[in-house]
């Protein structure tokens, strides 16, 4: 266990220095300059191009960049492009604001899709076993963001109320309920939009791993004691089934820093997934390698946590 | 069973919960009725956020939208585009020139002369002892003063290379003794002054004046001799123009600080720009700048180097507050929070993110990607605007952006021209529409053949039906131009018709040309087919469109086009910079100034300049210059019809069309206004001549019901 754990590391570790030579180097060689630096723009000069160039090191050699940008997001000096504001602030502002879309959406997604999925095992072949299949098809292949504006345009339109952003505007001297529960309303739209696909998928997954598991011997045995059918379903066969997802929750991880790009742009979220697209588009190298960092040691971090949960709750894996 | 309860009630609950909160939020109606407050509040959407508000360091129009606002200019436009006064009452205009004596050249009737015998003929001459022509006559009698500037002494240092070490320079010490040179006061800044004084001087007066002669210390510089007279003719350059600019600042005018706002807050807005640590990008327009002089905490003159007509219009730049933001408070600031005050600039400070100005609103608050909040100034020199709350929210995408205009949580946004048509005829809205400042264009590598021929390039024009891409493309929200000017300005020529679509006549100039059609309809030359690609940019819809349609069109004809559709970093890098491309589709935004040096000048065709079509023509490089020079506007308007004219002959670019913006405004939208009566009279908003609705914008206000206008309003 303690010598999978070591090399786990030291693998990991390695890992990880490879993802920051290849993602500084893909950025750095697509073609590009950053958005202050404006090529068709009468007004700016090629020494003023120089100028901004040196000042943010792109005039130095690669490895030099690679060596200043890292001592800078290891000493939390790194900033920002775009407004000079230190980049691990703009980062963990943006993560606080990702994180209640992030909670919710995940709470949506496991407790919606573990009922619908398990009864769908349990009436396979059923007039909802169909229909939940169809429906879960339909929405894992929805485009999100098409989704998003059919739901936005119906609730404009029938309701006439706000849904972009994190609150009504221009709402003031309102009671705390009151800006609590349209905070709440807020949340609806988008976390169910990045709830949808995720409660498509994990809905069949439970299905199948019910029916795998109702397959079982020890299910049948338990049928044939005569026990009731909800106690097997419930008791017998939904704990064994419940097994694989455990280690599902190391690899939720990288979610809480990728955000979602494309809801958090269509609702004006100011979350994290935003703002690291606008980054791309502006070519705001600092911020961009930061997230990726970030979102590279939680994803090797998150793999290493379902690996270890792996262990600890089904005994016959050993490493 | 409690697991299948909890399975089965969790979830239900939570939605319940979750859908509850509708019953929570105000409608539309809800939020002007129960909320007053909200009427005096004008909410705005943009798709980006700013970057940094300041105005001498931004760059973007997002931040550019809250500084006009929070930040006042010396001057501005008015609503007929002519400058007015703001934190300037009034200004005046005019030069200084200077011209060294040429010991050596001969005056005609008088010889060698010194200073004096200068000064007495040209003083003579304005008294009208000599005949001159009219034009000359002129210049002289814009003359206010002449003086003579003794002779002086002084050292200069030069910063040489090295010869094979690029990178390591030496200080080279020059002594320059420099002769008496003549000093002219103009009343009015004149271009034509040299030209007019060497009919009197003599016509290598100023020619052959020979600067190195006056040069001396370490012989020559490693470059030799050739670079000692271009660097004599930068230290001692035989004529100079100096412009000066006088303003006259509005007094008790206040920042949002309470500090008064004075002269040296200008002259430290210029060197704030200049620092080459604040890396401005401003810095282009201030660069002709020789000093600016505080003569009184009420009035500044400004001196320039040359002559530069746009340098008027740059004093439109928000005045930074200098008590905030000069060395000792920015080395302050440095120290509190633990920074090197050494590296540190304005850049960095905290000031870009709280900023401080002159203009109608107060900076509030800034949340990225959320919102900016300003509050009116109630201090405003001009009084304080009727809105108490300026929102300016960043909402990334225009659908949502309209959702939120119908849920009544924007005043405005960037409407499209489709939403516009649907908006149209709802009676809750009022809409307005104008001319952009800016075009777009289709433009040829005149490098290559056949782009070479004009005739090839008109012809090239004349098959595309551009009535129907403006119809079809834009919704009719665009116009036909012909040239490179603003259309709504002066030096727009409106005098030049459109090209027409011609697809016949566009054959013969082709045969003209030498291209006929082949047995399979495709044009010829000497057994060549007429063959090339046309490339845009990737992401904009409009330009895509375009693309098409000119593809189609000169298929038509016989053109065998290919089409490229390329990712804007690298259409930018690799085909515009290098030059390395047939024809694209491109648009331009312009100022109003009419300085088109950058992009028509033939100095500025290298790779990596803005003249990337390779347009060059002496007699419009000679029009460019003049334009730059001209401070007189009648003259200058003239200049630019003859160079829109010719740029029209010419055909660099096909010119395809301005588009228009829309914007769409709640009725109960209005401008509030007293009259001298002190009566409150309301009056529909309405765009000015020029198409600027948002003009009286310190005026506007919300009302609860739409009002009711008679008709002439």
């Amino acid at each position: 266990m303690l010598s999978f754990i070591g090399r786990s590391i030291i693998q990991k570790i390695i890992t990880l220095f490879f993802v920051m030579v290849i993602s500084f180097l893909i950025i750095h060689l697509a073609p590009g300059e950053p958005s202050q630096v404006d090529p068709l723009n009468p007004k700016f000069t090629p020494e003023m191009v120089e100028r901004f160039r040196k000042a943010f090191h792109l005039d130095e050699p690669l490895h030099v960049q690679f060596v200043y940008f890292y001592r800078d997001l290891f000493t939390g000096k790194t900033i920002s492009w775009k407004d000079n504001e230190p980049v691990l602030k703009k980062i963990g502002e943006r993560f606080l604001n990702s994180l209640p879309l992030f909670i919710v959406a995940t709470i949506l997604i496991w407790t919606l899709a573990f009922p619908i999925g398990v009864r769908s095992a349990i009436v396979r072949g059923g007039a909802y076993d169909r229909l939940a299949t169809f429906f879960s098809y339909l929405l894992y292949s929805i485009p999100g963001f098409f989704f998003a504006y059919i739901l936005i345009l119906l609730i404009v339109n029938a309701f006439h109320v706000p849904v972009i952003g994190m609150k009504t505007f221009g709402l003031t001297d309102v009671s705390l309920l009151r800006t609590g529960m349209d905070r709440v309303w807020h949340l609806v739209l988008p976390s169910v939009l990045e709830a949808t696909v995720g409660i498509a998928v994990l809905s069949r997954y439970v299905r199948s791993q019910m029916l795998e598991v109702e397959g079982q011997d020890y299910v049948r045995t338990a049928r044939a004691k005569g026990l009731p059918p909800e106690q097997v379903h419930y008791k017998h066969a939904l704990r064994n089934a419940l097994l694989p997802f455990v280690t599902m929750f190391g690899l939720m991880l990288p979610g809480l820093i990728g955000g979602s790009v494309i809801i958090e742009s269509i609702f004006s979220w100011p979350g994290i997934g935003r703002m690291a697209y606008e980054a791309i588009l502006s070519r705001d190298y600092p911020i961009i390698l930061s997230i990726n960092f970030i979102s590279a040691v939680l994803v090797l971090i998150g793999t290493f946590i379902s690996d270890i949960l792996y262990m600890v709750v089904d005994p016959r894996i050993r490493l | 069973m409690i697991v299948r309860r909890i399975l089965i009630g969790a979830p239900m609950v939570l939605i319940i919960f979750l859908l509850q909160s509708y019953l929570w939020v105000p409608t539309y109606e809800q939020q002007t009725r129960g909320n007053p407050e909200r009427l005096t509040e004008y909410i705005t959407a943009s798709i980006g956020d700013a970057s940094i508000l300041n105005p001498i360091l931004s760059a973007d129009s997002a931040s550019n939208d809250i500084e006009s606002k929070v930040f006042e200019g010396l001057i501005d436009r008015d609503k007929e585009l002519r400058f007015r006064g703001r934190l300037a009452k009034s200004w005046k205009i005019y030069e200084e020139a200077f011209f060294y004596i040429n010991e050596k050249a001969s005056i005609p009737h008088l010889g060698k002369a010194t200073a004096p015998e200068v000064v007495k003929l040209l003083k003579r001459a304005r008294g009208g002892y000599v005949p001159v022509g009219a034009h000359v006559k002129t210049s002289l009698d814009n003359i206010r003063e002449i003086a003579i500037v003794p002779a002086r002494e002084f050292l200069v240092t030069r910063q040489e290379k090295v010869m094979g070490k690029a990178a390591e320079k030496t200080a080279v010490r020059i002594r320059v003794m420099a002769p008496d040179r003549i000093k002219l006061i103009l009343k009015n800044v004149d271009q034509d002054l040299f030209k007019s004084l060497s009919t009197i001087l003599g016509s290598d007066y100023f020619h052959s004046f020979p600067a190195q002669d006056y040069l001396s210390g370490d012989e020559g510089g490693p470059d030799g001799s050739r670079g000692k007279v271009d660097y004599a003719q930068e230290v001692l350059p035989a004529t100079e123009h100096n412009p000066v600019i006088i303003f006259y600042l509005r007094p008790h005018v206040k920042f949002h600080d309470g500090h008064l706002f004075e002269a040296r807050d200008v002259k430290f807005t210029y060197e704030a720009i200049m620092d080459p640590k604040n890396l401005s990008p401003r810095i282009a327009d201030y660069e002709p700048v020789k000093e600016v002089e505080v003569v009184d905490p009420l009035t500044v003159r400004i001196f320039y180097k040359r002559l530069y007509s746009p340098a008027l219009g740059t004093w439109g730049i928000g005045i930074l507050p200098e008590h905030l933001l000069n060395s000792e408070a920015l080395k302050k600031e440095a120290m509190r929070i633990g920074n090197d005050p050494e590296r540190f600039s304005m850049r960095q400070s905290s000031f870009n993110r709280h900023p401080i100005g002159c203009g109608p609103f107060v900076f509030q608050e800034w949340k990225s990607d959320q919102y900016i909040a300003l509050a009116r100034f109630d201090d405003y020199w001009e009084g304080p605007p009727q809105y108490k709350r300026f929102m300016y929210r960043i909402i990334p995408d225009l659908l949502t952006q309209e959702m939120e205009f119908y849920a009544g949580t924007v005043d405005s946004y960037d409407v499209q021209p489709h939403q516009v048509q649907r908006l149209k005829n709802d009676p809750a809205y009022q809409n307005f529409s104008g001319l952009t400042f800016g075009y777009t264009y289709i433009g040829y590598n005149m490098r290559r053949a056949p782009f070479n021929d004009p005739r090839v390039r008109r012809a090239l024009g004349m098959a595309i039906d551009v009535h129907k891409i403006i119809q079809y493309v834009l919704y009719g929200q665009g116009e036909r131009i012909t040239g490179p000017f603003v259309k709504q300005t002066d030096y727009y020529n409106h005098l030049i018709t459109p090209l027409p679509y011609d697809p016949e006549g566009a054959l013969k100039l082709l045969a003209e040309a030498g291209w006929r059609r082949n047995k399979e309809g495709w044009l010829e030359k000497d057994g060549k087919r007429f063959q090339f690609t046309l490339i845009t940019n990737s992401g904009n819809d409009l330009r895509k469109a375009v693309l098409t349609i000119a593809q189609d069109s000169w298929k038509q004809i016989g053109v065998d086009v290919r089409t490229d559709v390329v990712e804007w970093a690298v259409f930018v890098q690799e085909r515009v910079d290098k030059a390395d491309f047939d024809a694209l589709i491109l648009g331009w935004n312009m100022g109003i100034e009419p300085d088109l040096y950058q992009i028509w000048h033939s100095s500025q065709t290298h790779p990596y300049q803005l003249n990337f079509v390779g347009f060059k023509d002496p007699l419009a490089d000679d029009l460019i210059i003049k334009i730059r020079q001209e401070y007189d506007h009648r003259r200058q308007v003239a200049y630019c019809r003859q160079l829109h004219e010719l740029i029209a002959r010419e055909q660099p670019y096909t010119f395809l069309y301005a588009s228009k913006w829309t914007a769409v405004l709640d009725k109960r939208i209005v401008i509030r206004e007293t009259d001298a009566a002190g009566n409150i009279i309301y009056r529909k908003i309405t765009p000015t001549k020029t198409g600027n609705y948002t003009f009286y914008f310190n005026k506007w206000i919300k009302l609860s019901e739409a009002p009711v206008f008679s008709a002439k309003d």
